[in-house]
């Protein structure tokens, strides 16, 4: 633990929207520290701004309508947003690679898997055609695809979402990356093919010792594989740890209500309603004042209703952002 | 591939049957279809007579239909009654190749100027080009062809006249007369300056059109996922657009192009009757106007063979562009 290096540091990222409808502060204060091989959980519910969060760290946002106002995003302790256009495209694919939800949307439908995979890998490596498609049957192989020569040469349409999947895969790590960005990627997958997925993704995490930052609303997913966990609600991060204090000890009053509202088979009588977090998420063209989970929270004061909460340290290692942690 | 072209061929034929059982019976059903000769004191009735036998018009309609087909499929059209002494054939050949000449250079100008246009004003949504460019795609859509021919000749022929008194830009026909036996150079440059109203006023209207539906359609595909796909593995910019996005933004062009035949044809019947040029348009209203219905049907049969041609055109690059038809 003493000796690990640091590969990404984020710091206080703010991505915000401008659309006709108003502006949408869709990050607005992400603090993330991912180590060497280390593999990182970004959990909250859906629109809490983790996509745009992972997709500033690729700097993949559309400016306009985004805009990445602020923040800091070290690779390497170099200053990602400080990069020219062309220095950050050489990085992409290369040193940090990203994988989507939508394994049926995110391959390009008129061209062979086999040409995706092998463009990924010449467009960062010094190698020839045949040598590329040599790699490319290789990685195809690592992941777990059958038949892999006449796989190569077949379309996306072709396959199964999780085959499809398993080529998102298969090019993300084709060029050997630091950081795996893993948006929900297992989301839109049947159950069984989801574990399998992560179950793949595992092994290749022991065996590449590569970092992921793994992104899902779903804490089951996170539990198995992250060793550290972050916790975002409306754009901001509120807890962060390792995963055995986010799951033993969770300070922050969202965090905890998180862990309360998944099923557990063994504590509870199944015909008991499973408690679930009172309110809804704000609007993010209506963000409420001070801290914004304290309309859903039962602890807020008048102070969290008037001033938003930094995120601090309490503990070595355990961050959280909240006027009234829950103490153990 | 090969299978699907020749079966997609062969498909043509009940087509191509209808068309000239449809071109046949238009003219047929022309109640009275040697009125105008009839009429004219000058010709007498014995001859009036003799041409109803020679055409079949003694015979009852079905079996001058297998008359006229068996002339059409020997080759045999019978005579043209808008130039005696020539055949159909001879004065649908002389037509035929002028019409085709303009109608591909048309073709090919809007395609090289509409496609790179449509896909600038994409990338560029909402800049300065795209303004221009859409209102200028608008006025070609917009400006009916017999108009802006008229104002094309107004400027280039009549207004802007070259040193030597002669007219920039010849008002109608085909070619200098004179400059049968110059050589070849001479002639082609010669040939040219007499295109280059017809083919743009044909033009413009296409590449308006076609403009922006490249737009449109080059819009709805940069923001699909396969094309964050492609930025998040490193693909520069230009290859995001002219490879990923492209191939996928041109597969409803290719039908559009090929439904807008039948209207480049129509547009060329009135482009050529402005510049007098002696092309199959032009040929089809004089036959009309002056009720030479051998040549009227199998121009008509003709022009629609050409529609049916290119949507078997569009058909085959549609398979070669799209993986996901199936050829069988
Ligand atoms: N291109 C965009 N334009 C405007 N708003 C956006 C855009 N992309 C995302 N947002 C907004 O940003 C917020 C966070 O979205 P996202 O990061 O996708 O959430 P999630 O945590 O589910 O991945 C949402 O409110 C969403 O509506
Ligand atoms: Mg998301």
């Amino acid at each position: 633990m003493e000796n690990r290096e640091v590969l990404v540091d984020v710091k206080n990222l703010r991505t915000f929207f401008y659309t006709e409808d108003g502006v949408v502060p869709a990050v607005d204060g992400i603090d993330l520290t991912i180590h060497r091989g280390e593999v990182v959980g970004l959990v909250g519910e859906s629109g809490c701004g983790k996509s745009v969060a992972s997709l500033s760290i690729m700097r993949l946002i559309a400016n306009p309508p985004g805009k990445i106002l602020s923040g800091e995003i070290f690779f390497h302790g170099e200053d990602l947003l400080k990069k020219s256009d062309e220095e950050m495209r050489l990085i992409r694919g290369d040193k940090i690679s990203m994988i989507f939800q939508e394994p049926m949307t995110s391959l390009n439908p008129v061209f062979t898997i086999g040409d995706q995979i092998s463009e990924a890998i010449t467009l960062h490596q010094k190698i020839d055609a045949a040598e590329a498609k040599k790699r490319t049957i290789e990685m195809l192989r690592l992941v777990g695809i059958p038949e892999p020569e006449r796989r190569f040469s077949q379309y996306p349409h072709e396959m199964s979402g999780g085959m499809r999947q398993r080529v998102m895969i298969a090019m993300a790590l084709s060029s050997n990356p630091e950081l795996l960005i893993s948006d929900e990627a297992t989301t839109a997958l049947d159950v069984t093919i989801q574990a399998q997925i992560l179950d793949l993704m595992r092994g290749l995490q022991k065996k590449l010792g590569m970092a992921i930052l793994i992104i899902t609303h779903n804490l089951a997913v996170v539990a198995e594989m992250a060793e550290f966990i972050a916790i975002a609600y409306s754009g901001k991060i509120v807890e962060n740890a390792s995963a055995r204090e986010i799951f033993k000890t969770p300070r922050h009053p969202y965090t905890h209500g998180l862990l309360q509202s998944i099923p557990r088979f063994t504590e509870r009588k199944t015909t008991e309603p499973l408690p679930a977090i009172e309110g809804m998420v704000p609007s993010p063209y209506h963000m409420p004042k001070g801290c914004s989970f304290n309309p859903r929270c039962p602890f807020a004061t008048e102070r969290c209703r008037e001033e938003a909460p930094e995120l601090e340290e309490l503990s070595p290692g355990h961050l959280v952002r909240c006027y009234h942690p829950i103490e153990y | 591939m090969r299978d699907y072209i020749i079966r997609r061929i062969l498909g043509m034929i009940p087509l191509i049957l209808i068309v000239m059982i449809v071109s046949f019976g238009i003219f047929s059903l022309v109640p009275n279809p040697f009125a105008a000769l009839t009429e004219n004191p000058r010709i007498k009735r014995a001859d009036v007579e003799r041409l109803k036998h020679a055409w079949g018009f003694d015979l009852p309609w079905h079996l001058r239909f297998f008359r006229w087909f068996g002339g059409v499929v020997r080759g045999d059209w019978g005579p043209s009654l808008l130039f005696p002494g020539s055949t159909a054939r001879e004065v649908i050949g002389r037509a035929l190749p002028i019409t085709m000449r303009v109608m591909g250079l048309e073709f090919l100008l809007a395609l090289i100027i509409a496609l790179p246009i449509g896909i600038l004003s994409a990338v560029k949504q909402y800049s300065i080009t795209d303004y221009i460019v859409t209102v200028i795609s608008f006025f070609g859509m917009s400006m009916p062809t017999f108009w802006f021919g008229l104002l094309m000749m107004m400027f280039f022929s009549v207004l802007l006249k070259r040193p030597s008194g002669m007219p920039l830009l010849p008002a109608g026909g085909l070619m200098t007369p004179g400059l049968e036996d110059a050589p070849f150079f001479v002639k082609f440059g010669d040939r040219l300056q007499y295109l280059v109203m017809p083919v743009a006023v044909l033009a413009f209207n296409s590449i308006g059109g076609w403009t922006r539906y490249m737009r449109t359609s080059m819009l709805e595909v940069i923001r699909q996922d396969y094309i964050r796909t492609a930025r998040a593995k490193g693909v520069p910019e230009r290859f995001v657009i002219n490879r990923h996005a492209l191939r996928n933004a041109l597969i409803p062009i290719v039908t559009l192009v090929a439904l807008s035949a039948p209207i480049v044809v129509g547009g060329a019947a009135i482009t050529e009757t402005i510049f007098t040029i002696p092309g199959m348009g032009s040929l089809i209203i004089q036959a009309q106007i002056k009720a030479d219905y051998p040549t009227a049907m199998i121009a008509l049969m003709l022009s629609s063979i050409l529609v049916i041609v290119f949507n078997l055109v569009a058909d085959i690059v549609y398979a070669w562009i799209d993986p996901r038809i199936k050829y069988s």
